[in-house]
């Protein structure tokens, strides 16, 4: 369930790309795996046309990150800066969802449902988002100037659609890479009407966990 | 005695011998209980000691492990605090010091540090700082690293100082700092364990390289170095129980592995004193020993008393014993007892009674009979029948006591006759004869019977002169009384005779039976008519070698066909004497010549006999015979023998 929303989202990312873009552009078709490991998921692909990105290419979207059973889903999105992202809150009880990353540092006191007006972000970087009285919630927002961005895939696979052609530095981001972003970027040439296949390999780091208290889910009747 | 020095086990008292008995048996028993029951209590100590040390180090490791899990959600706590959280997000270094300061008094830290994730001190509650000294930090974060949620906890040393340090990360909601906070561990942390344990309980800690240091301890300052010591010379056994002298106290010791890192390792000591665990094992031994002691003590005294219980009475009988061997039954012992030697006291009385009884009878006996007739009586029993044997009998009487009788009363004459029979019989016991029977002032003595003797003629012989030396000196009493002097005769025989127990089976008589008896009764009554004292039969005087005698006669007396010579002793006197002898061999010869029938001859010597000794009456008796035959000659077959008619 989890997962379907998760490639719903990715989905609604993908098409709202591919609107604004023309029809013979390139695809990159990127493929992330662990070190010495199987496919990882939840790594952020995205790319940015060495000659920089033009006006029309800015633009902020909306996104939702739910609260679903005391867990933010998705656990990694990707946004463009300028988007206000929206958190449903859709458990019985309160959440109180906090942020003390400098590229958004953000707090919304205990509340039910969706909060009035959603959070804007409008810093290109990393934020983490928790939830004050559920220590183990933990959500990642990565938040970039380019467009062009795609979330792998439990088979570590992304699709990068409609980019012009050009020549582009394709980076990977994940949530417990040790590596520098720019050391492990790889510059292509896109052409237009071509695929263009890419690899990253992510080391991660060790990741402690808190934990978590039992769920009524997890207890259920 | 002589017994006593064969062997050494022989002893002459026997309270000695019970007692020697009593203490090494007891002795060896109560030793070997005491010995076995105290190296059984001993070991046993040891053993319940090392179980209990195992159980404490269990419950210790426990309680350790409760104690950092009570921390690490202490700190925990803190970790996801959202306040702290905030704090840390302003990356002011003092607000956050300020807020561990704050966190530190809430839980009651004695330390707090926050270290960035790479390991860097962002903030420290201490003012020194943690610089160089606590190199073993690194093995807290390592092992945090190394964990799932990122939590450790160890005995860290910090400026000297040693703390129970817990690491936590803080999630912001991601990991972004390591949270340490420590809690002192002094020897209050140990006297906490010890008294929930009642062990000794030390913890120590060292860095590699480093001598080992006492982080705490419930022992004394001068035990903590000489532990420390023993540690540190490896003489130690890490894995099990061992023996451990502090304070010249015995502890059993083990040692429980707390911690070990790359950098540092702390173990923890558990002791018990072994003098304590054997207090009551102690206290039991002295009981024991006091027990045994008393106990050996008791049966010593009882022992005592028993032997003494014994002793006592033996000696008793022992002297009553005595007593009774020299004749004294006046009394027996005196022992009130219900036991054994109250049954012998009782026996023994009535042997006395028994004994004195019998001594009664054979006195009276002895009084009634004589003595010899007495012991062979008691020896032998009593019974009918006699034997055959050769006796020698005398028999005495009074003259004329018919006569004397009628001249006084019946009880003087008693009294006469008494003194006159007790001279008599003394004469007679003297020269180892008995008086057979008294026949009114007549006297059958026997001489070698019942008891054979060799000279038992010789001896009547003898006896029968010095009875009538005897009567001369009665006589010379009775002369004082007033009283008229009495003359016996004594005639003796020697013959064999039936001797033995006669008369009925219930009342009977020792005494003599034959004609030597007869014999001997009628030489008797012969003394009057030949004027001699005493008259002794040829068989007699045949037996009697060595002494001189004067032939009287050859008679036929009544009831005899064959004639018997006759004798007349010659007193001591008369044989010593020359004259006498002459005169006896001249009268001899005259006997000679008068049984020849040559009366001139004989009447010739007769009467120069009579010259010198006018009063013999024998001279006389003879001399008148002669003037008798040479008017009746007697006939052909007469040999010189005279037939007596009388009684």
């Amino acid at each position: 369930m989890i997962l379907n929303k998760t490639t719903l989202s990715l989905a609604t990312g993908v098409l709202l790309s591919c609107a604004l873009s023309t029809a013979h552009a390139a695809t990159v078709i990127a493929s992330v795996s662990e070190k010495g490991k199987a496919q990882l998921g939840n790594a952020v692909v995205y790319a940015f046309p060495v000659a920089g990105l033009t006006e029309s290419e800015k633009n902020g979207g909306k996104q939702i990150i739910d609260q679903i059973d005391k867990e933010f889903v998705p656990h990694v999105s990707a946004i463009q800066t300028g988007t206000s992202v929206d958190f449903p809150n859709h458990d019985k009880i309160r959440h109180h969802v906090y942020s003390f990353s400098p590229a958004k540092s953000f707090e919304i006191p205990l509340y039910k449902g969706t909060p009035a007006s959603p959070i804007k972000f409008e810093q290109p970087g990393v934020v983490k988002l928790g939830c004050n009285i559920h220590d183990w919630m933990a959500a990642n927002v990565f938040i970039t100037d380019t467009p062009y961005f795609g979330i792998s895939d439990a088979s570590g696979n992304v699709v990068l659609r409609d980019l012009p052609a050009g020549s582009y530095k394709i980076y990977v981001w994940h949530p417990q890479q040790t590596a520098d972003t720019n050391s492990t970027a790889q510059q292509v040439v896109l052409k237009d009407a071509e695929s263009h296949a890419v690899s990253f390999t992510v080391e991660k780091k060790k990741q402690w966990v808190p934990f978590r208290a039992p769920t009524s889910a997890a207890s259920s009747y | 005695m002589q017994r006593a020095a064969t062997s050494i086990f022989q002893f002459k008292n026997f309270r000695t011998r019970l007692l020697i008995f009593l203490i090494s048996l007891l002795g060896t028993v109560l030793g070997a209980v005491f010995f076995s029951v105290n190296q059984a209590n001993i070991s046993n100590a040891r053993l319940h000691l090392e179980d209990a040390l195992q159980l404490t180090a269990n419950s210790f490791a426990r309680s350790l492990r409760g104690r950092e899990k009570i921390l690490t959600e202490k700190v925990r706590l803190l970790s996801s605090d959202f306040a702290f959280k905030s704090a840390f997000a302003t990356r002011d270094t003092e607000t956050i010091r300020s807020v561990l300061k704050n966190h530190q008094q809430r839980v009651g830290a004695n330390i707090m540090l926050l270290l960035s994730l790479e390991g860097e001190t962002i903030a420290n509650t201490t003012d020194s700082g943690r610089g160089d000294s606590s190199p073993a930090l690194d093995d807290l974060l390592t092992a945090a690293m190394s964990s799932s949620h990122g939590e450790a906890s160890a005995i860290q040393i910090i400026d000297n100082i040693a703390y129970q340090m817990v690491i936590v990360p803080l999630f912001t909601p991601e990991p972004s700092a390591w949270i340490l906070i420590g809690f002192v561990v002094d020897d209050s942390f140990s006297l906490e364990q010890g008294e929930f344990t009642r062990s000794e309980v030390s913890l120590l800690y060292h860095y590699k390289d480093r001598p080992w240091q006492i982080v705490s301890s419930t022992l004394q300052d001068e035990a903590k170095s000489q532990l420390t010591e023993a540690i540190a010379s490896n003489i130690v056994s890490t894995s099990r129980v061992f023996d451990l002298l502090l304070q010249g106290e015995e502890y059993l010791s083990l040692i429980l592995k707390v911690q070990k890192g790359a950098t540092g390792e702390s173990i923890a000591v558990l002791q018990r004193s072994l003098d304590d665990a054997l207090a009551p094992y102690l206290r039991l031994r002295t009981l024991m020993f006091m027990l045994f002691s008393s106990g050996l003590a008791m049966s010593i005294v009882g022992a005592i008393m028993i032997a003494r219980g014994l002793s006592h009475p033996i000696e008793q009988l022992v002297k009553t014993a005595k007593r009774i061997e020299n004749g004294d039954y006046s009394e027996g012992v005196t022992i009130q007892r219900q036991d054994e030697i109250g049954t012998l006291a009782t026996s023994f009385n009535s042997m006395v009674e028994g004994l004195a009884e019998r001594d009664r009878v054979q006195s009276l006996l002895g009084k009634v009979v004589s003595r010899e007739v007495a012991d062979e009586l008691l020896s032998k029993g009593i019974e009918l029948g006699g034997e055959e044997r050769e006796v020698t009998i005398l028999f005495s009487d009074v003259r004329d006591f018919t006569s004397l009788c009628e001249l006084h009363e019946p009880n003087e004459i008693l009294n006469l006759l008494n003194r006159y029979l007790t001279h008599m019989s003394n004469s007679i016991e003297e020269h180892g004869g008995i008086v057979d029977k008294y026949i009114g002032d007549a006297i059958m003595a026997l001489f070698g019977a019942p008891v054979f003797k060799e000279d038992s003629p010789q001896n009547a012989v003898d006896c029968a002169l010095e009875m009538q030396t005897e009567i001369r000196l009665l006589n010379h009493e009775l002369a004082k009384d007033g009283l008229q002097p009495l003359t016996i005769g004594i005639g003796i025989n020697t013959s064999k005779v039936v001797a033995g127990n006669m008369g009925s089976s219930n009342r009977l008589n020792y005494t003599v039976i034959g004609d030597g008896v007869n014999l001997a009764s009628r030489l008797e009554g012969l003394t009057k008519l030949y004027g001699t004292e005493i008259i002794v039969s040829q068989s007699t005087r045949d037996l009697c070698p060595d002494l001189l005698f004067r032939e009287l006669d050859r008679v036929q007396v009544k009831g005899k066909s064959d004639s018997v010579a006759i004798f007349e002793p010659l007193s001591v006197a008369e044989a010593s004497s020359a004259s006498s002898k002459s005169a006896l061999h001249q009268y001899h010869l005259a006997i000679a010549h008068y049984r020849s029938r040559e009366w001139d001859e004989a009447e010739r010597l007769f009467n120069q006999l009579l010259v010198d000794d006018s009063d013999k009456k024998i001279y006389q008796l003879y001399l008148a015979r002669i003037i008798k035959y040479r008017q009746n000659p007697p006939s052909s077959d007469w040999h010189g023998v005279a037939v007596c008619k009388e009684k």
